[in-house]
């Protein structure tokens, strides 16, 4: 005697949306990001223990390990240059959050050096965020 | 009589989308893969600029001074480490007093790496002080 066999049903995965959910995936990855605005410039940060995690400012500015500075990843001339740039830049800044400057120096770099960077990032009225690694109370200088 | 005009008929133009997902998930992947998640640290100080306060030619006598000058450190003229020089700060329970009485001035000289700038500034800001900069000026020495 036959027995009587049950259909079964085929089941489908929808897909049709796939292709969208991919490209709002992306759309939010490519929005999200913070691209490098200085790549390929060399500088060793310097370390400290008491430092914390920031959030990333609108504004940087960088002293290589040659004493080159930089704004925004661009070379510019001289301390005055961080100052005019760095005010214009702050403009329509209005909240503390948005004066925030990021200051990233090599650790080698002589006071003759970052301390016009450090003076015009002030007077331009940007409150400075000095960037570093964190480092364990026994690795500090000693002196 | 009719006219039959002979049509041809037009193949059906349409963009094959069945990889459209496949290229987008390869995308997701490639972002992913290249890219770098960094964390930013460091710290905030809130130098007392030329803009916000007017630079001051003479120092109050209590105002705390750090001298930092060719690999030297003193506190008030005192040679300190920085060991030496957080026990101080920590003693001077800089968080609570008010903004004014918060205020250290930093003052180099000679030749300074920024590392050991570094670290007296993030001690100081670490330790609820304010870091009050001096530049070394041929004609007169202000606060900025």
């Amino acid at each position: 005697m036959k027995m009587p066999r049950r259909r079964r049903r085929e089941i489908n995965m929808a897909t049709t949306s796939m292709a969208d959910i991919a490209f709002l995936l992306i759309i939010f990855f490519i929005l999200t990001s913070n691209f490098a605005k200085e790549n390929g410039i060399k500088f060793t940060p310097p370390k400290a223990p008491e430092i914390q995690t920031l959030k990333e400012s609108r504004v940087s500015v960088l002293v290589d390990e040659k004493g080159d500075i930089y704004l925004q990843g661009k070379k510019v001339a001289d301390a005055k240059a961080i100052e005019w740039g760095v005010a214009a830049l702050l403009a329509s800044a209005q909240t503390p959050e948005a004066k925030q400057v990021m200051f990233k120096c090599d650790n080698h770099a002589d006071r003759s050096v970052f301390e016009p960077v450090i003076e015009s990032i002030s007077k331009a009225g940007g409150i400075l965020v000095a960037i570093g690694d964190k480092a364990k109370a026994t690795d500090a200088t000693p002196r | 009589m009719a006219f039959g005009r002979l049509r041809k008929k037009r193949g059906e133009t349409s963009i094959p989308t069945d990889s459209l997902s496949d290229i987008a998930f390869l995308l997701i992947i490639f972002f992913i893969l290249t890219t770098s998640i960094r964390r930013t640290t460091g710290f905030t100080a809130d130098l007392p600029s030329a803009q916000k306060t007017p630079p001051q030619t003479q120092q109050t006598e209590k105002t705390p001074t750090i001298a930092l000058k060719d690999d030297t450190l003193r506190l008030d003229g005192n040679v300190v480490s920085l060991a030496d020089l957080r026990t101080k700060l920590l003693a001077m329970n800089l968080a609570a007093k008010p903004e004014n009485d918060r205020i250290i001035i930093l003052e180099t000289a000679g030749k300074v790496p920024y590392q050991q700038y570094y670290e007296v500034m993030a001690l100081v800001t670490g330790t609820g002080g304010i870091v009050g900069l001096v530049a070394e000026d041929d004609a007169k020495a202000g606060a900025k």
